[in-house]
């Protein structure tokens, strides 16, 4: 199980946003991608999630030896790729648990059970420190920017994906929610083993995941790569001086 | 709960807790029209239901009497309608309405006359559109301290046409009036929809909105579904279960489920 980028080049109306980008992500591999502000890294999430306001003009995304470059939106998903995104959307009226148990029958059919299912959810729910009743309420209606992530959290617990993507999952979380957060991460990727790429501004969030490779991101490609003591290094001297030093 | 079943010509009252007075016209040679008056002292509810093949026409008239809430659900699943409702609210009266139609061709006027202080309207109505469906309503608001939100959500499929005209109007002097209209129409056709959302005020002390909105689903929230690996199918289905379900009756809800199956199964 792995996912592959190979030589990456993506637009978006006329500018090309990711160019040449390589990545490779072994199974059980946690990577972190840091960078200054507008160098593609919320992009990079989107495109291999199959965004489609993103257009791939060279290279290829390979996760299990498939080809997703051509591949849906869903399609992706029900191979095991999943993304948390930065800024989760409240859709009006559809609850949280028919939006989770349409995605879950979708995913296992006819072994889908509804009682293991609210069962699970339970426990997530609690493990989370979440209110119990917000799954009845409608997907991140009402939910705080906390709560949206740690909804974010919850639906990758309950879908158990093979290649986690989590975009800035760290923004908007105070203190004691970023610690829930951290630790439910780290603990799904010790326990599943999944590809996961995070991306991040900060070490906070590293203080609880800790990342087996941190690489920094600029004009669309990496540009540096090194193992967590290079996060260090980033606060203390900033992102420009390290690509300068590159 | 109190209920009124409309079938082709005729009207049937049942469970009555006589804490509602129904009086009927008939249709007459000169005036091709049933009509029909609730009158509400009390606060109850009340579930009128229309099932019919043939064309219905009807005239309702609702008054809430003053300090009385009525809980208003109402069902339409009838070849084609042409109502006129005229609901006149009291003096701190009180009107919940949630209703849903899945009929072939409907035409509604509604007036609402908010006549006394305090008097309020909550209304809810959601329907799915398969041909030309047109509502016409207009909130009068005759006192101060008249609240009204006006909702309404449709989903347009085949070869429907829906129209919304909600027209507010807030008389000067009826000082701290409360009006809210919002409309949004799923067109999931080719074919034309309209809002048509107007607000009459001639008071400056009173607060004012309205949005309208036709469109399908948002590509983001699409996204969003999708990237948890649910089909473009399923994610419409869910938005519009979504759409159509939030803030009605457990009654009118079940309706809605039943009709969502029937049309995406």
């Amino acid at each position: 199980m792995r996912l592959e980028i190979e030589n990456l080049k993506v637009k978006v109306g006329d500018k090309i946003i990711l160019n040449g980008f390589n990545l490779v992500i072994n199974k059980g591999e946690i990577h972190a991608i840091m960078g200054p502000n507008g160098t593609g890294k919320s992009t990079l999430t989107k495109v291999i999630m199959g965004d489609p306001n993103y257009e791939i003009i060279d290279g290829t995304i390979t996760f299990d030896g498939k080809l997703l470059n051509e591949l849906k939106v869903d399609e992706r998903a029900r191979l095991g790729i999943f993304l948390g995104m930065q800024l989760p959307l409240a859709i009006e009226g559809v609850t949280n648990a028919d939006f989770l148990r349409t995605a879950l029958n979708t995913k296992d059919g006819q072994n889908f059970k509804l009682m293991p299912f609210i069962k699970e959810l339970d426990k997530n729910v609690e493990q989370l420190k979440m209110k119990k009743d917000m799954i009845h309420r409608g997907i991140n209606e009402g939910f705080s920017g906390g709560e949206r992530k740690k909804n974010e959290i919850l639906q990758m617990y309950m879908l158990k994906p093979s290649c986690v993507l989590l975009d800035e999952i760290d923004s908007g979380l105070d203190v004691d929610s970023l610690k829930i957060v951290g630790e439910n991460v780290y603990s799904y990727a010790k326990e599943y083993k999944p590809c996961m790429l995070l991306i991040t501004h900060y070490q906070r969030l590293l203080d609880y995941i800790h990342p087996d490779f941190v690489h920094i991101m600029k004009d669309g490609k990496i540009v540096k790569t090194g193992d967590s003591s290079l996060v260090k290094e980033i606060e203390e001297v900033g992102y420009e001086n390290i690509i300068a030093g590159n | 709960m109190n209920k009124i079943i409309i079938k082709e010509d005729i009207i049937d009252v049942l469970d009555t807790n006589n804490d509602i007075e129904v009086l009927f016209n008939s249709k007459t040679e000169f005036f091709d029209v049933n009509s029909i008056t609730v009158n509400v002292k009390t606060s109850t509810n009340l579930k009128i239901i229309y099932e019919s093949i043939n064309e219905i026409k009807l005239d309702v008239k609702i008054n809430v009497f003053e300090n009385a809430k009525l809980n208003l659900v109402e069902y339409r699943k009838a070849n084609t309608s042409k109502i006129r409702y005229q609901i006149n609210i009291y003096k701190n009266a009180h009107l919940y309405v949630s209703k849903f139609y899945d009929s072939k061709s409907i035409k509604e006027y509604l007036i609402c006359n908010l006549l006394g202080e305090n008097a309020n309207i909550d209304y809810n109505f959601k329907t799915i559109s398969k041909a030309y469906e047109k509502y016409d309503l207009t909130i009068y608001h005759h006192d101060k301290n008249t609240i009204s939100n006006i909702k309404n959500n449709g989903v347009n499929i085949k070869e429907g046409n829906l129209i919304f005209n909600v027209s507010s109007f807030v008389y000067n002097g009826n000082k701290n009036a409360e009006v809210d209209q919002k409309s949004r129409i799923i067109n999931l056709t080719e074919e034309k929809c309209q809002i048509n959302p107007n607000l009459f005020i001639d008071e400056y002390d009173c607060i004012a909105n309205h949005s309208a909105h036709i469109g399908k689903f948002s590509d983001e929230e699409m996204f969003y579904l999708n990237s948890r690996g649910i089909n473009d199918n399923d994610a419409i289905k869910l938005l519009i279960t979504g759409f159509l379900t939030s803030n009605v009756d457990e009654y009118v809800k079940t309706k809605i489920n039943d009709a969502i199956l029937k049309y995406w199964g």
